[in-house]
């Protein structure tokens, strides 16, 4: 028999909070420059915010949680990754 | 199948053996403590598999056995008066996660004053948490309805924790003529565990985390449509019961009738002293009264439609509790009982006794009886079988 229709539980996936994003506030964001990454994952290793995200071999920034703060940018072995001004 | 002198709390550990749980929380409180050491025994000798998770107190032993259901095993424990107040948060978070458990509740009195013998304000006072609540007359009802109660909770149009009361000292502590089924029996009722979701780290799941106000209203109505619907579903499961397991019980109701017809007059009550008020009411019946009994056996699902229909038609009915709702003029069966048959039943009055062991034999309950037939003039007394002497209050010292 199926589950009935009045069967409800507290259950949920795990998936990324509205209390982590940055909202408005961020100066600087991360660029990376994939003409000159060369897919190490450091910066994915050492973001504190885990917004670093390992895509095709390279690597990818949410922008939406980023914090800004640089520790991708000073970890990375080529400089492939600039913060510039977010206005 | 097999008949041998038990106690209630033999009863309750055998039950627990037949049904294959894989944990039990424990932690021992009185008059429940006797299960558990049971359990202990039997793990000791080989004769069962169950985990036994030792914990620092009730509030863990409900968290533990929590948790082990939620991994997905059948889980169980027992608890008693204040073991079970301080289990109250974890008991809202079980019925609130939807997940099976079962859970004995040898009821006895809540402090202060300290007091380890029996009533039933510990169990009642859980009614609104959204656990399946049965209770036991006897010995045998404890072992069936621990039986069931895995059943009816594991069901997938239930999937809600259900606890079984039993009288503590006077069930739990006292040996009787119990049918002990044989493992084949339990296994052929006892369906493969079911739940609506298991913790995984293979698949994760958030459980048990924020929910938006609407989200969280929409549950607690899934919990109250589960409860009441589970009805049907107890009925069934106690005709099957009937028929697999022990043909002497009838489990086809939720609640019990006795003599209730013919009746002009009827008294309402649950647990053990409903085996003295059924020789009260025969007595009674010798002498031409026409009197009856309705023995609540689910106070949740509260069956109002079984209950109006046993009690319609009654000159005047009488409400037993063994417990307490303080501020209200009755206990709290009475006041389920009045708001179910305030419009059919001209006169429903109550009684409040037995409260912290006070005896309440046949000999008390005739006495009771017959001044209700012979008109109650409040609608709620507290019934003393003793003189109660007094105590000197102390007065505080003066301090300079
Ligand atoms: S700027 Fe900071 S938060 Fe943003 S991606 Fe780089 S390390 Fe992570
Ligand atoms: S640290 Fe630099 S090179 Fe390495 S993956 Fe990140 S951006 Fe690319």
């Amino acid at each position: 028999m199926s589950l009935l229709e009045y069967q409800y539980f507290p259950v949920t996936r795990p998936n990324k909070g509205a209390g982590g994003r940055t909202g408005a506030w961020r100066i600087v964001k991360p660029v990376v420059d994939y003409n000159k990454c060369i897919g190490c994952k450091a910066c994915f290793m050492f973001c504190p915010e885990s917004t670093i995200v390992p895509s095709n071999g390279k690597v990818r920034v949410d922008y939406e949680y980023c914090k800004g703060c640089g520790v991708c940018a000073n970890v990375c072995p080529v400089k492939a990754i600039s913060m510039v001004n977010e206005q | 199948m097999i008949r041998k002198v038990i106690s209630g709390n033999e009863a309750v550990a055998l039950g627990v053996k037949l049904a294959r749980v894989g944990v039990t929380g424990i932690y021992p409180i009185t008059p429940q403590t006797t299960i558990i050491e049971k359990l202990a025994e039997m793990r000791a000798k080989g004769e069962i598999e169950t985990e036994i998770v030792r914990v620092e107190s009730e509030h863990s032993a409900m968290a533990a056995t929590f948790g082990a259901a939620l991994g997905g095993v059948r889980a169980f424990t027992a608890t008693a008066s204040q073991g079970l107040l301080y289990m109250h948060e974890m008991i809202w978070w079980v019925a609130g996660s939807r997940v099976p458990v079962v859970m004995v509740v040898g009821t006895r009195a809540v402090g202060a004053p300290w007091n380890i013998w029996n009533e039933h304000t510990d169990f009642t006072s859980e009614r609104d948490s959204g656990w399946i609540m049965a209770f036991a007359s006897n010995p045998q009802e404890a072992l069936d309805l621990t039986l069931q109660a895995f059943r009816i909770s594991e069901d997938e149009r239930v999937f809600l924790p259900m606890m079984v009361g039993m009288d503590g000292f006077i069930l739990s502590h006292t040996k009787t003529n119990v049918l002990i089924p044989d493992q084949e029996q339990v296994d052929d009722f006892l369906l493969p565990r079911r739940q609506p979701y298991v913790i995984d780290p293979e698949d994760p799941i958030g459980m048990g985390n924020i929910f938006p106000p609407e989200g969280y209203m929409r549950l607690r109505e899934s919990i109250d449509l589960a409860l009441r619907n589970s009805e049907d579903i107890i009925k069934e499961i106690g005709r099957e019961y009937n028929k697999k397991i022990n043909p002497l019980g009838d489990y086809s109701t939720l609640n019990v009738s006795y003599k209730l017809e013919d009746a002009d007059y009827a008294i309402v009550l649950m647990g053990a002293w409903a085996g003295d008020a059924m020789e009260a009411v025969d007595t009674l019946r010798e002498k031409g009264i026409k009197i009856g009994m309705l023995r609540i056996r689910y106070l949740r699902p509260w069956s109002e439609k079984e209950i109006r229909n046993a009690l319609k038609d009654k000159r005047a009915v009488l409400v037993l509790d063994r417990s307490t709702s303080f501020g209200r003029g009755g206990g709290p069966l009475y006041v389920e009982v009045k708001s179910t048959i305030s419009d059919i039943v001209p006169q429903i009055k109550g009684v409040v006794s037995g409260l912290g062991g006070v005896t309440v034999n046949k000999s008390e309950l005739l006495y009771i009886f017959n001044k209700f037939v012979e008109g109650l003039k409040d609608d709620v007394i507290w019934y003393y079988p003793k003189e109660v002497g007094k105590i000197e209050l102390r007065t505080p010292r003066d301090i300079e």
